[in-house]
């Protein structure tokens, strides 16, 4: 005892307290939306939590000092995560078992919302072509950056230009790019081809965002190929040249092997975000696209991939706690996949 | 000792920098009258006079009523700047303050307003169509017995609510076309009210294509991605209103009691749209756009255009005259859709009393001047003296003077329908549906929508 001052005693548990009284004061006549002093309820709040903050820094103890620092410099990330992941995660399933429509809440449903996604042709129409968009992406893309890293690693000339020409894409924001590739399909194409739009068939449409969609995302998963392949050492190369290795032997038993972490985490960036395609789809299409007869429907939605049917049910149609049901949905099947996917990707690079 | 001295420096401004925000965030509510830090949409112009409100507020006063400062959230982008000068003037008359924040382009209003509502950050006045009355309910403040009501008869009127919508123009829609080239075709437009009418003259116009230099006889577009509105919207319309007075609901209501349609009469509609089909631009009607659509219409390429009034909007757009003829699918049908596509209306819980002196001040002379005049819209008040610019006017009056107008009961059905709709109109122009298909499949995908 004696290591700390009554002073700073006193100003530790002075400050912690008039913290907390003037933070839930200031929080309180927010909720109330009244109350003594409400218009300046801000900077009581603020001034609440820096005092709170003040007096832990000064709190008379050795043993947990170092915690308590710890604490005060994670506080800023963990706020910022809390208010804008785990809250509104926590909110929108819970909106889920209402029939919210985004002013007003008139009471809980249960599972009825889920129950009525199952039931809805034009929804499980949406979580199938997301799962073919999924799969075609997930293989084309990776395909497509791998040979343009091989390109870009080789000694062509105006190396720089060609990645930078690759990477460009990306640059473009999805939505710009959709109205850029739209125009391109229905009055660049349609010149070539002498017929409607690709854009106007549901097949060829879907065709068509693939197509984009590997324009646009190439380029990006090339730069981290071409970063694992520049990490492959050169001595490993070295030796497999002098063991006569062919440049296909090198490529498949070599190159490949070695750059087994990097695909992973490509194939997983790929993966997800084209679960969660949205902008191009929406830019190119807006999911429209007949489909004459799908479980004895005829559905008006033939491109519409998941997350677009989640916007326009929640936006378009009215229907947020429905949305929100869907996005749950969607959450699960998102979850699931990756880490299934990261498990086996895992065990395989223990392997190799 | 520096070391610490450092540590609590950055925590403050790690602090300081997170308080920062939280103040910023928490000021709109905080003060919902202050309205110069709630401008989401950066209007400088308006910034000076509701300074120069506060600063003069008292010589307002004398010249009656002086209210808080209104919040108008206005949908129109293209109006904003007329608007804000109808702001200025409204502050100059009566010394009010009225603040104008527009949502643009893409955005959707009702959508914004949703986020405004869950914000606590509501306007007084705020836009809306028919069939959201119903989302609002209970929140829309009852304007009837205001003076304005009694000079116009497109005002909303709800049942729970009573009278809450303002309206602040009227839009027409029909078949719009160039006079000019009728008359050269010698096909009288007063004529063409019914099927075999329309039959004929676009027979004679596509023969005359060549003498007359247009690309096709319509300027109709069934791309439903970016046009869904258009056709799933608009051209649907005239199947629930063509032909009917404007407080005739017979096929809205048909349509909201489970989405059952008139077969017969959409299977007339549907071989009305498939002559449209016919003689449309092919190069347009399957992926064409709004632009070439209407660029097509003032070149005089196109002879009818599946548009409104608001697709020309200045005289000087144009070089010949422009009218409407009505979707004559049936014999006899003779009307044009005429109405206020949206409203204003005012939030029960924001500042009432300033927006019902808006509104009446909205209705007078001078406010009419600038909507007119400047905005060209189309007033919608029996007083208004003003003959609007707009190309399409003349033609609009003649029919809503003589009463051959029908309503915008198009925008009373359920939320989205139209993204389903425009698809099945887009599949009918690609030729993969005929017209008995075209009303099975658009009596399965409606009875579909109305089932979720």
């Amino acid at each position: 005892m004696g290591t700390f001052s009554i002073g700073r005693k006193t100003f530790s548990f002075a400050s912690l307290i008039i913290g907390i009284v003037l933070t839930i004061w200031g929080l309180g006549v927010a909720i109330a939306k009244g109350g003594p002093a409400y218009s300046s309820r801000g900077a009581l709040i603020v001034i609440g939590v820096l005092l709170f903050i003040a007096g832990l820094y000064y709190f008379p103890t050795l043993k947990y000092h170092r915690a308590i620092i710890n604490l005060l410099f994670l506080f800023p990330l963990l706020f910022a995560f809390l208010v804008t992941v785990i809250i509104p995660l926590i909110l929108g399933i819970g909106y889920s078992f209402t029939d919210w429509n985004g002013i007003r809440l008139k009471g809980f449903v249960g599972f009825a919302n889920y129950a009525r996604m199952f039931k809805q042709a034009s929804f499980l129409w949406s979580i199938l072509i997301t799962f073919l968009f999924v799969v075609f992406n997930m293989i084309l893309v990776n395909v497509v950056a791998f040979l343009l890293a091989l390109l870009c690693t080789s000694r062509i000339k105006g190396l720089g230009f060609f990645r930078a020409a690759y990477f460009l894409p990306n640059l473009i924001g999805g939505i710009v790019l959709g109205y850029i590739w739209q125009f391109i399909f229905s009055n660049v194409v349609t010149k070539f081809t002498g017929t409607y739009s690709m854009l106007s068939d549901t097949k060829t449409a879907f065709l068509a965002i693939i197509i984009v969609y590997i324009w646009q995302y190439a380029g990006y998963i090339m730069l981290i190929y071409i970063t694992g392949l520049n990490t492959i050492p050169g001595d490993v190369l070295e030796a497999s040249a002098i063991d006569g290795a062919n440049p296909m032997q090198t490529l498949f038993n070599i190159k490949i092997p070695m750059i087994a972490p990097t695909i992973t985490i490509c194939t997983f960036l790929t993966l997800t975000s084209a679960f969660k395609q949205f902008d191009v789809n929406l830019a190119l299409t807006n999911g429209t696209g007949s489909v004459p007869d799908f479980l004895g429907n005829y559905l008006t939605n033939g491109t519409e991939m998941l997350a677009l049917n989640i916007y326009s049910t929640a936006v378009i149609n009215n229907e947020y706690s429905f949305g929100e049901a869907k996005a749950v949905l969607f959450f699960i099947i998102l979850a699931t996949v990756s880490i299934i996917q990261v498990r086996i990707s895992n065990k395989k690079e223990v392997e190799l | 000792m520096k070391k610490k001295l450092m540590s609590v420096l950055l925590a403050g401004t790690m602090v300081a920098s997170l308080a920062a925000c939280g103040e910023s965030g928490s000021a709109p509510a905080a003060t919902t009258s202050d309205n110069t830090t709630t401008e989401a949409t950066t209007e400088t112009k308006t910034d000076a006079p509701a300074d120069n409100a506060q600063a003069d507020a008292g010589s307002a006063e004398a010249a009656g009523g002086s209210f808080d400062p209104v919040r108008l959230l206005n949908g129109k982008p293209e109006i904003n700047d007329q608007m804000q000068a109808l702001a200025a003037k409204y502050l100059e008359e009566t010394g009010n303050t009225l603040t104008v924040e527009t949502i643009g382009g893409d955005t959707n209003a009702s959508d914004e307003l949703k986020k405004m509502y869950q914000a606590d950050n509501m306007p007084d006045i705020f836009v809306i169509e028919a069939n959201q009355a119903e989302t609002w309910d209970g929140m829309l403040a009852d304007l009837s017995g205001e003076e304005w009501t009694t000079k116009t008869e497109f005002a909303l009127n709800n049942a729970s609510m009573g009278t809450i919508g303002f309206p602040y123009t009227v839009e027409a829609t029909a078949l719009g076309y160039n006079a000019d080239l009728l008359k050269q075709a010698g096909v009288d437009p007063a004529t063409l009210t019914s099927p075999a009418a329309w039959k004929e003259a676009c027979e004679t116009l596509d023969s005359k294509k060549d003498e007359l230099g247009i690309t096709a006889v319509f300027g109709w577009c069934a791309e439903p991605a970016n046009l869904g509105w258009s056709s799933g919207t608009h051209v649907f319309g005239q199947y629930l209103d063509a032909g009917l007075k404007a407080d005739d609901t017979t096929y809205i209501d048909l349509l909201n009691d489970g989405g059952k349609i008139d077969e017969a009469r959409m299977k007339a509609f549907a071989e009305f749209i498939g002559m449209m089909n016919q003689y449309s631009d092919p190069a347009l009607l399957v992926d064409g756009t709004y632009d070439n659509q209407v660029a097509g219409f003032k070149d005089g390429k196109y002879v009818f255009i599946t548009q409104g009034n608001w697709c020309v909007t200045s005289p000087e757009d144009v070089s010949f005259e422009c009218g409407f003829a009505p979707y004559a699918f049936e014999d006899g049908i003779n009307t044009i859709i005429a109405g206020p596509p949206s409203y204003w209306v005012a939030y029960s819980e924001g500042n009432v009393d300033g927006a019902k002196a808006f509104f009446n001040w909205c209705a007078g002379d001078s406010a009419q001047k600038i909507l007119v005049e400047d905005a060209g819209l189309v007033s919608p008040f029996s007083d208004c003296k003003y003959e609007a610019v707009n190309p399409f006017y003349k033609s609009m009056n003649s029919y809503i003077t003589s009463g051959n107008f029908s309503g915008w009961h198009t925008m009373l059905k359920k939320d989205g329908l139209q993204n389903v709709t425009c698809q099945v109109f887009a599949d009918y122009a690609k030729g993969t549906l005929d017209a008995d298909k075209f009303t099975s499949t658009m009596a399965q995908v409606i009875s579909n929508y109305y089932a979720q």
